[in-house]
């Protein structure tokens, strides 16, 4: 029998010059210029929402692509939402947050189709891709990737800068995390089921994909084992919870099979924010419950970005 | 609701399987090192399918004397192919053969053709002979037949499992013992797609007059016309109540099976909805317990 995940303990432990290294990394992309670029798709809009496939520039001179949705009808500046995606599935277009009245960026980070030519590690192999080093990690430039994101809402004269959330699942809800803390922009956060949080944890406290695939690069280089448990304490979504200072929520699966609920309780407990919640879906895996919440996840948003 | 078969039904899936036929599969293995663990050893392979089309496949093996029953995940609507399907316990490749195949377009048979995701779903949409997924199930098809091939494989225990493709694998194809399926995006297709923000609403809306065209192809592919020709045993999951895949809008389908598949609702959880199907799976294979990922054991 499991303990009770609110009891676990996490192994994840901080650098000492974490925030150094992410400064550094900074100061990198901010040196790449954006060069954004909106192209109107006839084919994905309708009457009711306008869809744009998107790029921009990240570091590594790796080309970004997105998908950004805008209702037809608007009046004045819109909230916006960020909406990072999982780490098999492709960027959904989201037209229903449109609808709902937001400006909607789906962003695909590097190795995402549309975003690979330049960097293609697959799937697996994203997970482990130079994971012996943190300055060549794969996630470096994928979490530079999805926080410029933000960058690309604040181009669009619609959209109003002090009214933008972040949300995604699973790997967004991990995106979520860490671009809700390095991103002062973002007023409100949800995070479902996250991934790449508690790295080092959840490949103790599971046996599944896509976690498996650091199991698997130990088990053929065990001698790396602490140059990658090093790298990963750098790109731990619990380590970058700390900053985190907006409203913020996180729900969870107790029967998760993909990223472990005992990762989400320690996430939680090291999240900044004053004003956050936690939802645990018992009953539930990596869908974790959501389903049951949409109305209430809605209204966080609403509330803070539309009151 | 489109109620019409198509006359042309079987003639047309009978040239993909002639067509398929004219293309030995010469498969290239190769170990994945990487991959490998305590209980099994992971192959790449490439095999050839219709058109010349170089395919890609992940096969696990068990370690140990076979043969061993097998379980194959066929493609979905995602551009990512697995070893094994993301929160499946690995060590369900200590009794399996595991395998999961990229067909053409999907990442690692993705040259000379990329699918995009969204507009691989309406990719030659309006011509049956050019809509990319008549080669795509010709892909699944030679799947089932490279795995049979193995000597490893218990032929009396295979499952095939996946969405509206393990259907028509299962159908098309010989072998299959079992099949695990999940309909989708195919049934009744147009009647599914209204009002949707799908990739066939999308097609449509852009270009109204096709819709007879697109109506056309996909009669050749919507599984109920398949469900005749499924000898495996089955498992069909349907939606939760409500939806238009739920057991009642699915019953012209269950109907079409000639053997009464078993039917398993939606409760819309993963953990669930997987319970369920890895407890069936089990089951059938004659084994007397799941392998569950570590969340899902009490």
């Amino acid at each position: 029998m499991r303990p009770p995940p609110e009891e676990y303990v996490s192994k994840v432990e901080k650098p000492g010059d974490f925030d150094e290294f992410w400064d550094g990394v900074l100061a990198q992309a901010a040196r790449v210029p954006l060069n954004p670029e909106t192209n109107y798709s006839e084919l994905r809009s309708d009457d009711e929402v306008e869809v744009y496939e998107t790029f921009y520039d990240s570091i590594d001179d790796v080309r970004i692509a997105g998908w950004y949705c805008v209702p037809r009808e608007r009046e004045g500046k819109l909230p916006a939402i960020l909406t990072l995606p999982g780490y098999q599935g492709e960027p959904p277009i989201q037209k229903g947050w449109a609808r709902k009245g937001y400006a909607a960026f789906s962003v695909a980070p590097r190795g995402k189709l549309r975003s690979n030519s330049q960097f293609n590690p697959g799937y697996p192999g994203l997970l482990t891709h130079n994971i012996t080093d943190r300055n060549t990690y794969s996630y470096r430039g994928f979490y530079v990737d999805a926080w410029r994101g933000i960058d690309y809402l604040l181009t669009r004269d619609e959209v109003d800068a002090d009214r933008i959330g972040a949300t995604g699942g699973s790997q967004g809800g991990g995106l979520t995390v860490t671009t809700s803390a390095m991103r002062p922009e973002v007023k409100v956060g949800i995070a479902g089921a996250p991934y790449l949080c508690g790295y080092v944890d959840s490949i103790e406290l599971t046996r599944t994909y896509p976690y498996e695939e650091i199991n698997d690069y130990l088990r053929l280089h065990p001698g790396s084992r602490d140059e990658v448990v090093e790298t990963l304490a750098y790109f731990d979504g619990i380590n970058f919870a700390d900053k985190i200072t907006c409203p913020f929520v996180i729900y969870v699966g107790l029967q998760d099979n993909v990223c472990p609920p005992e990762t989400g309780y320690a996430l939680f407990d090291a999240v900044g924010s004053a004003d956050k919640k936690f939802y645990a879906a018992d009953g539930h895996g990596h869908d974790a419950g959501k389903h049951k919440i949409e109305h209430e996840l809605d209204a966080f948003f609403e509330k803070h970005l539309k009151a | 609701m489109n109620d019409n078969r198509p006359a042309g039904f079987d003639g047309y899936w009978q040239n993909v399987l002639d067509e398929l036929a004219l293309y030995p599969p010469r498969v290239e293995v190769e170990t994945i090192h990487i991959r490998n663990n305590e209980s099994a050893t992971m192959y790449g392979l490439r095999l050839t399918s219709s058109d010349s089309y170089r395919l890609f496949a992940y096969l696990s093996i068990p370690a140990g004397d076979g043969p061993f029953p097998a379980i194959y995940w066929v493609p979905g609507q995602g551009s990512v192919i697995s070893p094994i399907p993301q929160g499946s316990a690995s060590q369900l490749r200590s009794r399996l053969v595991a395998f999961t195949l990229a067909a053409r377009g999907f990442r690692n048979a993705d040259k000379p053709y990329a699918a995009a995701f969204p507009g691989l779903l309406t990719d030659g949409i309006e011509d049956p002979a050019a809509y990319r997924f008549r080669g795509i199930a010709a892909d699944c098809v030679r799947g089932l037949e490279v795995l049979l091939s193995r000597p490893e494989v218990d032929a009396s225990r295979v499952v095939v499992h996946g969405g509206d493709l393990a259907m028509f694998t299962a159908a098309l194809g010989e072998g299959a013992t079992h099949l695990v399926c999940t309909p989708g995006a195919f049934y009744r297709a147009l009647d599914g797609a209204k009002g949707t923000d799908s990739e066939i609403a999308d097609h449509l809306r852009h270009k109204p007059g096709s819709e007879p065209a697109v109506a056309e192809t996909l009669s050749y592919f919507d599984p109920r016309w398949f469900a005749p020709r499924v000898t495996a045993q089955t498992l069909v999951q349907t939606a939760p109540s409500g939806g238009f895949l739920d057991k009642d809008g699915l019953s012209p389908l269950l109907s079409a099976f000639p053997d009464q598949p078993d039917v398993y609702e939606s409760q819309q959880s993963n953990y669930k909805d997987g319970m369920f199907v890895e407890h069936w799976v089990a089951d059938q294979l004659g084994f007397d317990a799941p392998i569950l990922p570590e969340h899902w054991r009490d």
